[in-house]
């Protein structure tokens, strides 16, 4: 390319990329920045200039012997890795189970299943902390009733069981768009090679893994992005059901963060510290889309 | 490509709609939501003071976040004393409503961005003891004189000590007071052959018949019958009497400086409560869905109460000191050895954000005036649905107000029991936090001593 | 070819699978199910300990507890930009609507923010996508990296300077504090760029041979091409906004201000639970957006499903 033409191009693309960046950059890139010099000092709430005495590391080696960060830091995990791939997998079948369908039936199942999504997390976990209500709750009577267990378990207050509730809620709340996408993924498979496959007899299996699912890898890759995205969205729902406990049994990092910053008052405001586990979990975060998008271009 | 341009028309008239609705500027507020500033009026104009308040202040409106504190959290109620208080000063009053499970978050992110509002009401371990003392509330030392002193010392002389800072500023104007206690449901306990064990004319039990009784209602219903909640801080009071009460245990020293929970008592008093079929850790239930539970006729006693929920149980309008179901509900001092509780007091009043502008802490003054030590007192009282913290204000008797209400004249048996008020110990918000989240490990069968001495060793590190 | 076994199998596990399907969708339907008649309930059925499940009555106690529990002006218009000039900091205010149960203040709030973040993130995402796509300027890997490590960041971490910066600004308590970090979240441009690969390069080429200026360009021959993915970014954007509930909460003080989320969790936060209020607060939060996604939900799987499967 010429220099003239590649001036060109370069006034062109920041020209349109001038909107986004204003705000990609005045609200996400310069508050970063601002977290990762944040975190290297006392800052706290009740500071009165904008940064508070530097300390260097001190804040991160202060997390390294933090239990409940830790903590934190395993249940982010654990919900990242066990709902990305039962949200794939689930939508993958029920895409599957759904997509051969009529139209009337196929775009009943396809907004039944994206109705969580559109009701919100606020007004769902109205109803599912009822449902999972120790003394009241559906779940209990339904299981008591069909004698599954003889005393009420406590979902939510029980450390066993209280992340495993959360990740059910935010299962159904991430399954919508996935199905979608798998549906007409599934719709838009080259047919003739599946004829082909059949002709060649071919079981339902192998066509499926060996004919439909090499088709649909950009899709999945997809999903898996945006399951990824929206897994760490479960911040309302903490909010709302569990404030964390029991025993900080749902405690995530990015609820940590923000009872650090503002529930408990004394400890607290600690801004410098709260940054810190956020620089950390960016950290986390960035190396796993870094990997997630090797992936991608590698197929 | 009807449909097309249909939706297209019917976006363009949200967005116009609601472009329109909210300007440009957004939609943040400066008007009070009450309609009630007669049009044209400026403060010069219309304010007229009565003799006793200080001179007409410059500002035009200053904002009040209140907790849900009795009726101060309707609306309606607030309203009419807001709209009396306008009409007297000229001054409005732009009022907003917290809770107690997100109202701390935000107070603290509005102090974080400076957005705090004029006045704030609540009780000393926020105010004071957390806020106050990280120096963001003004001091109102100046509002009490001679008289005022000796009128709220001559209810209590606990009160005006909690409203005090270590370092001798006052930094809540008081209003109200209560001792919080817990409740029983009279139709079980009677089911179950359990009112034997209770006082029903003073309100007391011991342990031991409080023991027994637990017995003898797990006997006769399945499940839990009282549960130990444990999911956050709100209505932690209740269980700290609880447990500070069955052996006298203690929870701080009596100088407010440390605290002493691990306590070979407490440490009794949990292993008590741990073993005892039909008592449980339950830490998916706060104060408040305790409360909702026990009115539901589910839990048969209530640890977390007060007198504002005998007068309106559940906030639910269905009637005073009846459960949804139609038992009747009894308020309890918590059960100790002798009988004799130390209750938990709740003291709550007004304090002021330093925001930097005098002429709106001079109006934020006025409203505490106004609403404290004033002819309206009885008015600001009585929302309150909680005891008057004076005996009296600018010449108004304030003793006899609730004289021709049977319930609260029958609570006052528990005011004799209102022990310390040591919420104001330094690190109380840490230390708070530690002590329901023992509460939830000593649930899921931590060992007691331990978990007791661990956390409070935390708090006391928060306490420096 | 086919055994009659196999065939027999295949069968059961197809009605196998429907039967499934439609245990599942009744599962997913139940909370709406349950938000909706429970709005209507009179309080002996909701706090009945043993589930009810249909109202022994339909009353609207719920209703009028919800609207007659706080009031707020309809509308204030501010000046825009004005607080940068005011003392107080806070904005003019020059016309004020009238006093009415906040619940609808809270909507207006809502859609008000939900659109403004939707057109704002449609116009900058669909601009930065295609420079993204199709533009060879220097420094596109990095911005681009960039981007996609951001995308998956929560917002917590980066709270605390937001909600700072936002105060500096004298955004606090204003729907913009909520707006304006939605339309910084990158997933629309990394959208968009995924849209705008597949527009062919000659296409544009020959654009430039005619002379056609590069806004032109853009408005007439890039724009209708990735109108799909426009649609399906529009939806996405509008339901997330709606259904946001973090920034809100620390941006939002003021009741007034309040979207109908924040508004129903703090009516779920109150010293004690009323179940029937929350019902019908949840229900009013739910069912616009619900009606909102029926009617657009054709054009949504479009815009959704083209986006992905050319990624």
């Amino acid at each position: 390319m010429s220099r003239a033409l590649q001036r060109r191009e370069d006034v062109a693309g920041y020209l349109f990329m001038l909107p986004s960046l204003i705000f990609f950059v005045g609200f996400v890139i310069i508050p970063m920045f601002i977290c990762i010099f944040t975190s290297l000092t006392a800052s706290n709430m009740n500071d009165t200039t904008m940064f508070g005495q530097f300390v260097g590391l001190k804040n991160f080696a202060k997390l390294f012997e933090d239990k409940v960060f830790q903590k934190g830091l395993v249940n982010t995990f654990i919900i990242v890795i066990v709902s990305v791939p039962t949200v794939c997998a689930f939508s993958l079948w029920v895409g599957s189970a759904i997509y051969k369908l009529n139209n009337v039936a196929l775009s009943a199942f396809r907004c039944i299943f994206y109705l969580p999504v559109v009701t919100g997390s606020v007004a769902v976990t109205v109803v599912w902390r009822w449902m999972y209500d120790n003394y009241t709750g559906i779940l209990n009577t339904a299981l008591k009733g069909a004698g599954l267990i003889e005393q009420n378990i406590n979902w939510l207050g029980d450390p066993k069981t209280a992340l495993g509730c959360i990740i059910v809620i935010l299962f159904t709340t991430s399954v919508g768009q996935p199905i979608v996408l798998y549906v007409s993924a599934l719709g838009n498979v080259d047919t003739t090679l599946i004829e082909a496959a059949e002709v060649d007899g071919a079981t339902d299996m192998q066509v499926f893994w060996q004919v439909k699912w090499p088709q649909m890898m950009p899709t999945t890759l997809y999903i898996l992005v945006i399951t990824t995205i929206n897994s760490f969205q479960c911040f309302a729902l903490i909010q709302l059901l569990t404030q964390g406990g029991p025993n900080h049994s749902t405690d995530t990092v990015m609820y940590y963060i923000y009872y650090t910053a503002f529930k408990l008052t004394e400890q607290a405001g600690h801004f410098g510290y709260a940054n810190a586990m956020g620089v950390v979990l960016a950290i986390f975060i960035g190396i796993m889309s870094a990997i997630q998008f090797r992936l991608a271009k590698e197929k | 490509m009807k449909m097309k341009k249909l939706i297209a028309a019917a976006l363009a008239m949200s967005m116009t709609l609601a472009l329109a609705a909210c300007g440009g500027g957004g939609a943040a507020s400066s008007k009070p939501s009450s309609g009630s500033q007669p049009a044209g009026s400026t403060p010069a104009a219309s304010s007229q003071p009565a003799a006793s308040n200080p001179a007409p202040s410059g500002a035009s409106e200053i904002t009040l976040w209140t907790y849900p504190i009795g009726n101060w959290k309707d609306e309606n109620e607030v309203k009419k004393l807001t709209d009396a208080f306008t009409a007297e000063t000229g001054v409005a009053v732009k009022v907003e409503y917290l809770d107690y499970t997100a109202g701390d978050d935000r107070v603290n992110t509005a102090i974080t961005a400076k957005g705090t509002p004029d006045l704030i009401m609540e009780g000393p371990e926020r105010l004071v003891a957390n806020w106050g003392a990280n120096g963001h509330m003004v001091d109102l030392k100046d509002m009490f004189d001679e008289t005022d002193l000796a009128e709220i010392n001559g209810v209590n002389e606990g009160v005006m000590k909690a409203c005090t800072h270590t370092n001798g500023a006052v930094y809540e104007y008081p209003l109200v007071m209560t001792a919080h206690c817990m409740a029983i449901n009279k139709n079980a306990f009677e089911e179950a052959g359990a009112l034997q064990y209770v006082d029903l004319e003073n309100h007391t039990w011991t342990t031991e018949n409080f023991i027994k009784a637990v017995e003898a209602l797990s006997g006769k219903f399945d499940g839990t019958v009282g549960a130990v909640f444990c999911a956050g801080q709100g209505g932690d009071q209740g269980t700290r009497a609880l447990v500070n009460n069955l052996y006298g245990g203690t929870f701080t020293n009596a100088e407010h400086t440390q605290y002493l929970w691990n306590d070979p008592n407490n440490v009794k008093a949990l292993e008590q409560l741990k073993g005892m079929k039909g008592i449980a850790f339950d830490p998916s239930l706060d104060g408040g869905k305790e409360i909702t539970a026990f009115y539901q006729g589910i839990l048969k006693m209530a640890f977390c109460w007060n007198i504002a929920q005998q007068l309106d149980p559940n906030s639910a309008g269905t009637g005073a000191e009846k459960t949804i179901t139609g038992d009747d509900i009894v308020f309890m001092s918590f059960p100790s050895e002798t009988g004799e509780s130390q209750l938990c007091g709740g003291i709550w009043g007004f304090g002021i954000f330093d925001n930097g502008d005098q002429a709106r802490i001079d109006a934020s003054k006025q409203f505490i005036k106004f609403m404290c030590d004033s002819a309206h007192t009885v008015d600001a009282v009585k929302t309150a649905n909680y005891f008057a913290v004076r005996t009296a204000a600018e010449g108004t008797d304030l003793s006899g107000i609730w004289a021709d209400n049977p319930i609260m004249a029958e609570y006052t048996k528990l005011m004799p029991y209102l022990g310390d008020y040591y919420q104001v110990t330094t690190g109380w918000a840490a230390a708070r936090t530690e002590w329901w989240n023992m509460l939830q490990e000593v649930g899921t069968g931590a060992d007691v001593a331990t978990v007791l001495a661990a956390h409070e060793a935390v708090a006391n590190s928060a306490a420096g | 070819m086919l055994t009659a076994n196999e065939a027999a199998r295949k069968k059961a596990y197809k009605v196998i699978s429907v039967i499934v399907l439609v245990i599942l969708a009744f599962l997913f339907l139940f909370p709406l199910y349950w938000i909706i008649t429970g709005a209507f309930k009179p309080s002996v059925d909701i706090y009945n300990p043993k589930p009810v499940w249909w109202p022994t009555e339909w009353v609207k106690t719920n209703f009028n507890d919800l609207f007659n529990k706080r009031t707020a002006p309809l509308w204030e218009l501010a000046v825009p930009f004005s607080q940068f000039f005011t003392d107080s900091h806070k904005p003019l205010i020059w016309s004020t609507g009238p006093v009415l149960p906040a619940a609808f203040r809270w909507l207006i709030n809502t859609v008000f923010m939900s659109v403004a973040a939707m057109l704002l993130t449609c116009v900058t995402a669909a601009m930065a996508g295609y420079a993204l796509a199709k533009k060879r300027f220097r420094g596109r890997a990095i911005v681009f990296s960039l981007i996609v490590c951001a995308m998956a960041l929560p917002k917590q971490v980066i709270l605390i300077p937001l909600l700072k910066e936002m105060a500096g600004l004298h955004m606090y308590d204003t729907l913009w504090a909520v707006i304006l970090p939605t339309v910084g979240w990158p997933f629309g441009v990394f959208l968009m760029k995924q849209f705008s690969e597949s527009i062919p390069g000659e296409i544009l080429e020959a654009a430039r041979v005619d002379g056609s200026s590069e806004f032109r360009t853009f408005s007439t021959i890039v724009i209708p091409m990735v109108k799909p993915g426009i649609g399906a970014l529009a939806i996405f954007t509008f339901i997330n906004a709606w259904n946001d509930y973090f920034m809100q909460l620390v941006m939002l003080p003021s009741g007034s201000n309040s979207t109908i989320s924040l508004g129903i969790s703090t009516l779920q936060n109150d010293t004690t639970v009323n179940m029937g209020l929350l019902m019908a607060g949840a229900a009013l939060a739910a069912v616009p957006i619900i009606i909102v996604f029926l009617i657009f939900q054709k054009y949504f799987t479009q815009g959704i499903t083209m986006g992905a499967v050319k990624g």
